[in-house]
């Protein structure tokens, strides 16, 4: 809370300085971003994508595994959504399940090959998974530039629109395709019950913790950690097919698919820290930073790049304070100089608490 | 406990003064106009070419005019819906990817008026509108025909995608009217802007030998680059020519704001409503005066090469032999007619393969035009989707 109030303040300035006053500026984007009609279940339709990643980086970050391929598992997805909407006869009723469990298949194969190579030859995940995500990137633009091209779009780079059974329902009035928050909701319950109640969440946590120790109660790392990869990608996948099937209704240039929102989740799953439900809450939270985004554009005229400070700034108190919650803030009267140097605060060390003046 | 009272009406206190501040909807005298933009209004294309017409519309009539720039496609719907909150009653969405999100906002408001460039679905709400430029490319090929001393020019293009193949199209029918020994070469960027990428294609055709540039891409780097090695070149979108003042010939400009300013003054006078754009498709040329040939508004030729163009002569089956220079005026003059009296897709041409594309005694129709995917003969390079 310090943390947003404090970004609050230096985004105040930058208010300031663009001639607006603060003020005003936080009581339109309330207004805009909060009771005007239609604008509430905005913040949604950004926090969908963001909680399905969210929860499947949750889960590797818990194994430490750190996945930074989330953007091209999420495009894989939609990729292999597309693919059942638009080239295979599937139709019907069946047709949203097929390509949900497709566009799961999808992300999880892209996961699946740095995590091979993590366990195989020791590569860094790191470096293999964010490489991954150029060349699904590359991959989606030659799709729509090249085979995938529709013959509807005169030219442009787009695939056809997919057909209506391939269209996920909304909320009416709204543009919440709610098949996939509910399956955001569900994965982040079932994470969550998954890590605290199983054997193969006990084996993620010890694994994570130490990787030692796993080893010597028997715990098979190549096991854990590919299903992990395996959720983590098709939890990224299934994002991918909500944003073809529930947003865009076709494929299209992969920075138009997914802005961004692999990336951000990573951020999302950190301030979670480790808990799968509380990815509820942080991926609601970018939601609204999103939408408050959006609304100081329309409502402020403000310049698309300011608003993107704005959003960084938020960002960077919470990721800065982030470390901080480790620690209580106590109020001590200022130590007698004649006292020794509290030692014996040792014991209260660990469990973080600090003296601050 | 007490501490816990004191925070909670600590915030309530704030959260009303919050409150108090928040705008009471107060009467509009104005006519509210949106526009939403695909790139940032800095962007020194597109964009920013919108913007300027923007900022001339608000001067010019009285309306009051919202913008919104860097929109992703998919999220122009919600963007639209906050446009139509704060009382926009006439919104134009200025990008081909935001067609199906207009058309989907256009059947939700009913009484908005949209307006959407270059896309071709309309509804009773919802009209089209383009500037384009091929007439234009074609003059500037005319020209380049006659400049160039390597008997190569170079194009640039964004996308193989039927506005830059028929702006391509015509720039090479220009250049082969002239100087029919010449060839077109062609690299694609896959980028609508990259400088990056712009540079390194200028650098390969210049190896290649080319010695006069066209491009598609929003920023000035094929003209700097190219400049560097004292080699000619086209503007194109924005007045470029301060890049390189003793290279740039000529080049395209865009004046979105006849269109802007004449659909608005249609809508105020009450002439269109949101009830009969069904058939309303602006596409305007250089007879409209919606696009200009030059690098700098009022600078049609740069005046270091109107001697070269002057010496330089053309025989033409229609007006005789003339000088290059000459030839360019009359046909400008030509095409600022309405109806025109040339067109540069004039009957007969064949494409490079030899498939005669347009008959002799004809022209092409906008949806044609629009659709346009041959390469027309003397372009050399990679041409996807070439028929």
């Amino acid at each position: 809370m310090v943390a947003i109030f404090a970004a609050f303040i230096a985004a105040g300035g930058i208010f300031s300085a663009y001639g607006i006053n603060p003020i005003h500026a936080y009581a339109v984007i309330a207004h805009d971003a909060l009771v005007v009609p239609g604008a509430f279940p905005e913040i949604f339709r950004s926090t969908i994508p963001l909680l399905l990643t969210g929860v499947g980086l949750v889960l590797a970050f818990r194994a430490q595994f750190y996945n930074i391929g989330a953007e091209g598992q999420l495009l894989a997805g939609a990729v292999a959504a597309t693919g059942v909407a638009l080239f295979t006869p599937v139709r019907g009723p069946m047709t949203l399940p097929v390509m949900f469990a497709a566009g799961f298949v999808g992300g999880a194969l892209w996961g699946l090959l740095p995590s091979l190579l993590k366990l195989r030859l020791n590569v860094n995940e790191v470096i293999t998974t964010l490489m991954m995500n150029y060349i699904a990137l590359y991959f989606v633009s030659w799709l729509v530039t090249g085979p995938w091209r529709g013959p509807s779009v005169r030219g442009f780079a787009y695939t056809d629109q997919f057909p209506a059974a391939a269209w996920l329902p909304l909320i009416p009035g709204t543009r919440i395709h709610w098949p996939t928050l509910a399956l955001g909701v569900v994965l982040a319950a079932g994470c969550a019950v998954l890590l605290a109640r199983t054997r193969l969440g006990f084996a993620i946590r010890v694994q994570g913790e130490n990787p030692e120790a796993a080893r010597y109660v028997g715990i098979n790392a190549l096991r854990t950690t590919l299903l992990v990869m395996l959720l983590s990608g098709g939890a990224a996948g299934l994002a991918g097919v909500g944003e073809v099937a529930g947003v865009h209704h076709k494929l299209l240039d992969p920075n138009q698919v997914s802005l961004g929102y692999g990336y951000t989740a990573i951020i999302v799953a950190w301030l979670a820290r480790g808990q799968a439900l509380a990815t509820l809450i942080t991926a609601t939270l970018f939601g609204l930073i999103y939408s408050s985004g959006d609304v100081m554009q329309v409502s402020l005229q403000m310049p698309f790049r300011v608003t993107s400070v704005f959003n960084g700034l938020i960002l960077f108190f919470l990721i800065g304070s982030e470390r901080l919650l480790a620690y209580r803030v106590r109020w001590a009267p200022r130590p007698a100089p004649a006292d020794p140097p509290a030692p014996a605060a040792a014991p209260h060390r660990p469990s973080g608490e600090e003296q601050w003046e | 406990m007490r501490g816990h009272v004191s925070r909670w009406l600590t915030s309530a206190v704030v959260i009303a003064v919050l409150l108090a501040f928040i705008p009471m909807g107060y009467a509009q005298q104005k006519l509210k106009v949106g526009f939403i933009y695909v790139g940032p209004i800095g962007d020194y294309g597109w964009t920013n070419a919108h913007d300027v017409a923007r900022r001339l519309v608000e001067q010019q009539l009285p309306v009051e005019t919202l913008y919104v720039e860097s929109v992703p496609e998919g999220r122009v719907e919600p963007f639209i819906d906050r446009l139509v909150a704060q009382g926009a009653k006439v919104i134009f969405t200025t990008s081909f990817g935001f067609m199906d999100g207009t058309v989907a906002a256009a059947q939700r408001y009913p009484n908005v008026i949209f307006a959407h460039a270059s896309g071709f679905k309309r509804a009773r709400n919802l009209a089209t509108y383009m500037a384009d430029f091929y007439q234009v490319y074609y003059l500037n090929g005319l020209m380049a025909g006659a400049l160039t001393k390597t008997n190569k020019v170079g194009y640039v293009g964004a996308f193989p995608i039927p506005e830059v193949k028929r702006h391509l199209d015509a720039y090479a029918l220009g250049v082969r009217a002239v100087n029919p020994q010449a060839t077109i070469q062609v690299r694609w960027l896959q980028d609508w802007f990259s400088p990056p990428k712009a540079k390194e294609a200028t650098q390969a055709l210049i190896a290649d030998g080319v010695d006069v540039f066209a491009f598609t891409e929003d920023s000035p780097t094929v003209i700097q680059e190219s400049a560097k090695k004292n080699l000619l070149s086209f503007a194109h979108y924005s007045p470029m020519y301060k890049f390189a003042p003793k290279q740039v010939v000529s080049g395209e400009l865009v004046h979105w704001e006849t269109i802007y300013l004449d659909f608005l003054r249609k809508v105020l006078a009450g002439k269109y409503s949101a009830d009969n754009l069904q058939n309303v498709d602006y596409w305007w040329l250089l007879a409209e005066k919606a696009v200009e040939v030059g690098a700098e508004p009022g600078m049609m030729i740069n005046p270091l090469f109107v001697s070269r163009l002057k010496a330089a002569t053309v025989k033409t089956e229609d007006l005789g032999t003339l000088s290059v220079y000459d030839l360019v005026q009359k046909r400008i003059a030509q095409m600022s007619k309405n109806p025109v009296a040339f067109d540069p897709f004039a009957g007969p041409i064949k494409d490079r393969k030899g498939v005669l594309r347009v008959p002799a005694g004809q022209t092409l129709t906008v949806a044609e035009l629009t659709s346009m995917e041959w390469a027309a003969s003397g372009v050399v390079g990679p041409w996807p989707g070439e028929p």
